[in-house]
């Protein structure tokens, strides 16, 4: 073939063919061996090893690779297809540089890149290469010791001659050699203190690398420079605080909220460490509630007041959750300052607790800070100094007591006069020089109290006074010497009052006390009364006088109580004896007590030597009903207050079902058909707001009874019981009367006893003793109103009773009323539910009436009660003299007597159920004061509501008036049997008359 | 039945309310309990499998008490919010309120026909509601109590209130007249025997008092728990053999009905434990406790 070609000329570059390869490879080998390389560069060609041209022309197909000029594969670049099968997983292909390194690449780098021990001068490395050394260089060399060197022994120098002298000047390893200091501090304070932050979150069982981190910087300068201690920490020590959050890095979540960071480690922390202690205290936190009493987890509306109803009663009484914390946070603190070095001193130690005690949330404590905490020693106080303070202006009659003691005089022989005297004298030394002149000035013309301007008993005054203000010094002394400050603190009037022994005043002038002197003058004439009795008249109870010797428990609470009351001085805080008892138990107590001791006193005074235990009991069983309510009294009858303390006890009332309810229950209604029943008297507390009203509303109530034929016969014998009821009542009344002061000066109490008396036309023996032995009280009682009356300027009536008007009443019920029938319906509808004993008169009520009656109560709730204007007209006696014209106007001539305006407005109050209603509610707060105080208060109350309905009250009585069919017939009928009606102009005061006849019709 | 056979294994334990549970009832048939309490919920569990079924939102204040009628379909409850919610079981929604008390509710109950819910509280004041109507006013009110009311019972002819005035009341619609028993110290809670002729009262001196309801007599005392200051349920096993009633210590008592003497006493929650129910025919009890669980005995 090389022969052809060389004789042939060719022209052109032949197109080649497969045929040739082998002729090229040939050719290639020859190139290969070096001949051709002098070929010009043009005509050189690029062949592989095999002898393939590997880049041709641009127009004979470029680059050509491989196998048909692809990679070397048959598919060539076709990518691998990626397929992975849960039987047959596809391997994760680790790939390193040699799968994409050729071989000739993978040849270079072989061998080329590798760590030469030559220039490992460090480390384990460096040190063997010179032991080989070593151990070369010994072998060349002769040696004193036969054998090779132990290793151990020869050893190439670790540290360079620069290390050597820094450590011989004082350098240590791991740290800097610079000197300035400060930067390095601050580093290092720094650094400290991030790790201490994160210490405290992290174990403290991980030892800790750091430095002191709390020592102060101050004390940190006063350090000597080369202190070896102190330079230790130009270093700063590295805390690995290791990522156990999921945030980004550098995401820092407390960012704008720092106090949450501390709550949140702490968190963590106790989680880790005590499972159990999960609260923390978020007292200090923004969020923590102010009372901290609130039960958690629920707060309320924003619109709804935070009352007392809100209060987490059943959280534990102290705060666990506050202590535990801190208990928490010292010890973690402590065991971390014990865990640091020694060189703490101890000083800066509680520096440090001191300092982080007070750090607020968000804010870190000062790292240098001016302030110096001065001490100062304690004054010295003097050798001769007391403890004790002494008052400047000592109390009057302590300055008495060094006045030289009169005379002996012997008691003036009526004891009756002796007791008098003795109980002015105790008056006036407690209440001062004042009530001395008051009381003298009053009661000059009185031949009793002529001791006190040197008349009979004078002498024996003197002397009397004169003790009282020795014993009344021993006692304030006594006190003092006795009493400490923690009481002191808030020692109030009453307090003062209770330290001296002074029987705590009615609670029913409390208002009037301070403001005016006439009812100063009351209290004192209310003291009075209760200071005529011997202190020690008590102590000595015969076995007769004792009204509880049936419970002697509750008989030696008596005593407590009687010697409590007497004797004065320093009380004891309660019944200790009845510490179980409940509170209204004690209460109610505490009014029976009040009421024997008054019975036991009354004996006494009214020189009746011998009170029968029966009447004894009678009378306490009266007072008892004035506390505990009607319910109490239906049984406390002289034979049942025996067995009284004997629980269970049961009663039985008649009780309506309203129809409807019947109906609901699927029963049939027990009075279908029948009239409604006799109304039981209100609850308890009604009858202790309003004890008169109920005197006067269960009176007409017994007169429609007697006028109806109801056949029940239950009914006659609560009739009877009625009857006895009111007696007690109207003892119990009498009792107390001189206590209410408003009720003492606007009402005719007479007035109703008189009535009473009247109605029932038997007078009973025990209400005649009981009425004289309270003549005395009720004496003192009208003298003092007569001076009041005077200050305040209207006309008292005098005490004699008025002519009863009862017969009026009842007159009227049976008189012109042809209608009646209509006429009561309209009355039930005026008054609503609530005055029981109107609702009770209504005779001819079907249940349909009733039912709308039901349901209409409630807005009967808003109808008048018209004492409003007649508590404001009360103040003037103009006013008075006005209404009691329009009362005569309005009555028929029978009706004798013109009604005071007061013993009226009480009649309304009582109808008026709305005010019933809410007076009770308001008052139910108070209901375990003393029963006279609860009159007050009620009465109190009665006008503090007045405005608030009144208008109300004036329109719904007019539309009323419009409205309701019945009720004009009412009214016309009202017209017809009152004609000189007319003559009033105002229509409320129609709407008042009518009212005013409504009720006594009832 | 005897001892051995009081629930006194704990079964389970009923979790989700926050903070204080006030009261915890069984149905009438056992299978379903409520609990109500200070997070204003009430809750409806089955109290055998523990699980939590659905919860009643729309209270105002704390729920006191809940109860559910005979055939399941309604509930009533009442609370600190001075109203009477009237509601659904099954959608969970209120179909009436009921207002008119003065005071927070204490307890309330259905009648036997679920027509009326019978309520009482702090105003002293029983009120019957009527669900027929649509009306919202109370059918009747009975305020002869003179302190608050703390308990309400039901029978088919009576209703029974028992107050902190020391007076248990029955007010027999049937013949009109209303039965007062003064027991002299604050009642607590009552509760009837199955066989309706006796009360048992919790008085606040610490002592159950068991009353014959005839004549009025006191046949039994039962004491050793602690009953002071809180409002706490008692109630007799569903034979009437035993007196049980939980403690302000978190135990549970157990009387022998006769003799009233302590027949077992274990100590169940952690906290004041407020309400005890009966199931009415297995041996088996849910108490309620401020530590806001409710637990299930069994034996």
């Amino acid at each position: 073939m090389d022969s052809d070609e060389e004789d042939y000329v060719f022209l052109g570059t032949p197109i080649e063919r497969e045929e040739e390869i082998t002729s090229r490879r040939k050719k290639a080998a020859a190139e290969a061996s070096g001949n051709l390389r002098s070929l010009p560069p043009w005509k050189q060609e690029v062949r592989d090893e095999e002898g393939r041209r590997r880049f041709h022309g641009a127009f004979t197909g470029g680059f050509s690779a491989g196998y048909f000029n692809t990679v070397g594969t048959k598919e060539g670049w076709a990518p691998q297809s990626f397929t992975s099968s849960r039987k047959n997983r596809a391997e994760v292909k680790q790939q390193s540089i040699f799968n994409f390194l050729d071989e000739d690449e993978k040849a270079e780098l072989e061998g080329t890149l590798g760590t030469s021990s030559q220039f490992d001068t460090f480390g384990f490395t460096a040190a063997e290469f010179a032991r080989k050394q070593a151990d070369k260089e010994q072998k060349q060399r002769p040696s004193a010791i036969p054998g090779p060197v132990p290793d151990e022994l020869v050893l190439p120098a670790s540290e360079s001659i620069g290390v050597k002298l820094l450590l011989k000047m004082g350098w240590r390893h791991g740290r800097a050699i610079k000197d300035s200091r400060a930067s390095s501090l601050y580093d290092a304070h720094k650094e400290a203190r991030k790790a201490f932050l994160a210490f405290a979150s992290e174990d403290v069982k991980a030892p800790y690398p750091a430095n002191e981190p709390d020592e102060e910087p101050e004390s940190f300068m006063a350090q000597p420079v080369d202190n070896d201690t102190q330079s230790s920490k130009s270093l700063p020590a590295f805390v690995c605080n290791p990522k156990q959050d999921l945030h980004g890095l550098g995401y820092d979540p407390f960012k704008h909220a720092p106090e949450f960071r501390e709550k949140k480690r702490l968190h963590l922390s106790n989680d880790k460490q005590h499972g159990y202690r999960k609260a923390i205290s978020i007292k200090d936190s923004l969020f923590g509630s102010k009372s901290g009493k609130a039960a958690p987890g629920f707060g309320i509306g924003a619109l709804e007041e935070y009352d007392a109803e809100d209060e987490d009663i059943y959280g534990a009484g102290y705060d666990f959750e506050e202590t535990c914390v801190e208990e928490d946070e010292e010890p973690s603190k402590l065991s971390i300052e014990s865990k640091q070095p020694s060189r703490l001193s101890i000083e800066s130690k509680q520096k440090v607790v001191a300092k982080d005690e007070g750090v607020l949330p968000g804010f870190k404590v000062a790292s240098v800070s001016d302030y110096q905490l001065e001490r100062f020693d304690p004054p010295i106080i003097p050798k001769d100094f007391i403890p004790h303070h002494k008052f400047p202006g000592p109390l009057e009659t302590l300055k008495k007591l060094d006045v030289p003691s009169p005379p002996e005089v012997p008691p003036p022989d009526d004891s009756n006069l002796k007791l008098l005297i003795e109980g002015v004298a105790k008056l006036v030394t407690r209440c001062g020089k004042l009530f001395e002149d008051l009381s003298r000035k009053k009661n000059q013309s009185n031949p009793l109290f002529s001791f006190l301007s040197g008349g009979d008993g004078h002498d024996y005054y003197e002397k009397r006074l004169w003790e009282e203000h020795q014993k009344l010094g021993d006692q304030a002394k006594l006190s003092l010497d006795g009493k400490h400050s923690p009481s002191a603190q808030k020692m109030t009037a009453e307090g003062r009052g209770k330290l001296l022994g002074e029987k705590p005043l009615g609670r029913s002038s409390k208002e009037t006390t301070s403001s005016s002197i006439a009812s100063r003058e009351f209290q004192l004439q209310f003291n009075l009364s209760d200071t005529f009795k011997k202190p020690d008249s008590f102590n000595k109870l015969p076995e007769v006088a004792k009204p509880f010797k049936n419970d002697p428990a509750k008989q030696e609470r008596f005593e407590q109580f009687l010697k409590e009351k007497y004797e004065g001085g320093l009380r004891s805080t309660g019944y200790s004896s009845a510490s179980n008892m409940s509170e209204a138990a004690r209460a109610r107590e505490k009014l029976d007590f009040e009421a024997a001791a008054e019975v036991l006193e009354k004996g006494k005074w009214g020189k009746e030597s011998m009170v029968s235990t029966q009447s004894l009991d009678f009378l306490a069983a009266g007072m008892q009903f004035t506390s505990g309510g009607l319910e109490q009294v239906k049984d406390t009858h002289a034979e049942e207050l025996v067995t009284k303390e004997k629980y269970p006890r049961r009663e039985e009332f008649q009780w309506r079902p309203l129809p409807v309810l019947c109906k609901r229950f699927d029963l049939i209604d027990p009075f279908m058909g029948k009239p409604p029943p006799a109304p039981r008297a209100r609850s308890k507390i009604d009858s202790l707001l309003f004890i008169p009203d109920s005197v006067k509303d269960a009176k007409p109530e017994e007169d429609a009874i007697t006028n109806r034929d109801v056949p029940a016969a239950q009914t006659g014998a609560q009739k009877t019981i009625e009857a006895a009821e009111e007696e007690i009542e109207i003892v119990a009344e009498n009792v107390e009367r001189p206590v209410d002061l408003y009720k003492a000066i606007f009402s005719d109490d007479s007035d109703e006893d008189v009535e009473d008396t009247n109605t029932k036309k038997v007078e009973d023996p025990e209400k005649k003793i009981e009425v004289a032995t309270t003549t005395l009280n009720r004496l003192i009682a009208g003298d003092f109103l007569e001076s009041l009356g005077k200050e305040l300027g209207f006309e008292v009536p005098p005490d004699t009773p008025y002519s009863t008007n009862k017969a009026n009443s009842s007159a009227q019920i049976e008189t012109p009323n042809s209608d009646a029938g209509i006429a009561k319906v309209g009355t039930v509808e005026g008054h609503g539910t609530f005055c029981a004993p109107n609702v009770g008169t209504g005779t001819s009520l079907n249940p349909e009436q009733e039912t709308t009656q039901g349901s209409e109560s409630p807005k009967n709730e808003s109808i008048p009660g018209k004492p409003v204007r007649y508590s404001s007209k009360h103040t003037d006696g103009l006013s008075e003299s006005i209404s009691g014209k329009v009362n005569a106007e309005k009555f028929p001539p029978g009706d004798k007597k013109v009604r005071s305006p007061s013993s009226r407005r009480r009649n309304w109050s009582s109808s008026s159920s709305s005010e019933d209603e809410r007076s009770r509610k308001h008052s139910r707060r108070h209901r375990y004061r003393s029963s006279d105080s609860n009159n007050d208060s009620s009465s109190d109350d009665r006008e503090r509501y007045h405005p608030r309905s009144k208008g109300k009250r004036k329109r719904s009585s007019r539309e009323k008036s419009s409205s309701s069919r019945k009720h004009s017939k009412h009214h016309k009928h009202r017209s017809r049997d009152s004609p000189s009606r007319s003559h009033h102009g105002s229509e409320r005061e129609h709407s008042e008359s009518r009212k005013e006849k409504r009720k006594r019709r009832n | 039945m005897s001892t051995s056979e009081l629930p006194r294994k704990e079964a389970n334990v009923l979790k989700g309310h926050e903070g204080a549970v006030l009261a915890a009832r069984f149905n009438s048939d056992g299978n379903y309990c409520l609990s109500c309490g200070k997070d204003r919920t009430i809750r409806l569990w089955n109290p055998h499998r523990g699980i939590h079924i659905k919860t009643y939102k729309s209270h105002g204040r704390e729920v006191r008490d809940v109860h559910v009628t005979l055939d399941n379909s309604k509930l009533c409850s009442c609370g600190g919010d001075r109203q009477i919610f009237y509601w659904d079981v099954s959608t969970g929604r209120v179909i009436r309120k009921f207002r008119g008390h003065d005071g927070e509710v204490n307890a309330v109950k259905f009648n036997e026909y679920a027509s009326v819910v019978v309520s009482t509280g702090y105003d002293r004041s029983l009120r019957a509601w009527d669900c027929r109507s649509h009306s919202t006013e109370p059918i009747q009110i009975i305020d002869s109590f003179s302190d608050t009311v703390m308990s309400v019972c039901l029978t088919k002819t009576e209703i029974i209130g028992g107050s902190v005035d020391g007076t248990v009341r029955t007010f027999d619609i049937r013949i009109g007249r209303e039965i007062s028993d003064d027991l002299g110290q604050p009642v607590n809670c009552i509760s009837l025997s199955n066989d309706n002729n006796c009360i048992l009262a919790n008085c606040l001196d610490s002592t159950l008092r068991l009353l014959d309801r005839s004549t009025g007599e006191l046949l039994q005392e039962y004491k050793g728990h602690a009953c002071k200051s809180y409002k706490m349920d008692c109630c007799l096993t569903n034979s009437d053999a035993h007196v049980t009633c939980g403690s302000e210590d978190g135990s549970i008592f157990f009387w022998d009905l006769v003799d009233a003497s302590v027949v077992s006493k274990f100590r169940a929650h952690s906290s004041v434990v407020t309400s005890v129910s009966y199931h009415p025919k297995d041996n088996c009890m849910i108490t309620s406790s401020v530590d806001s669980t409710v637990r299930v005995w069994k034996t």
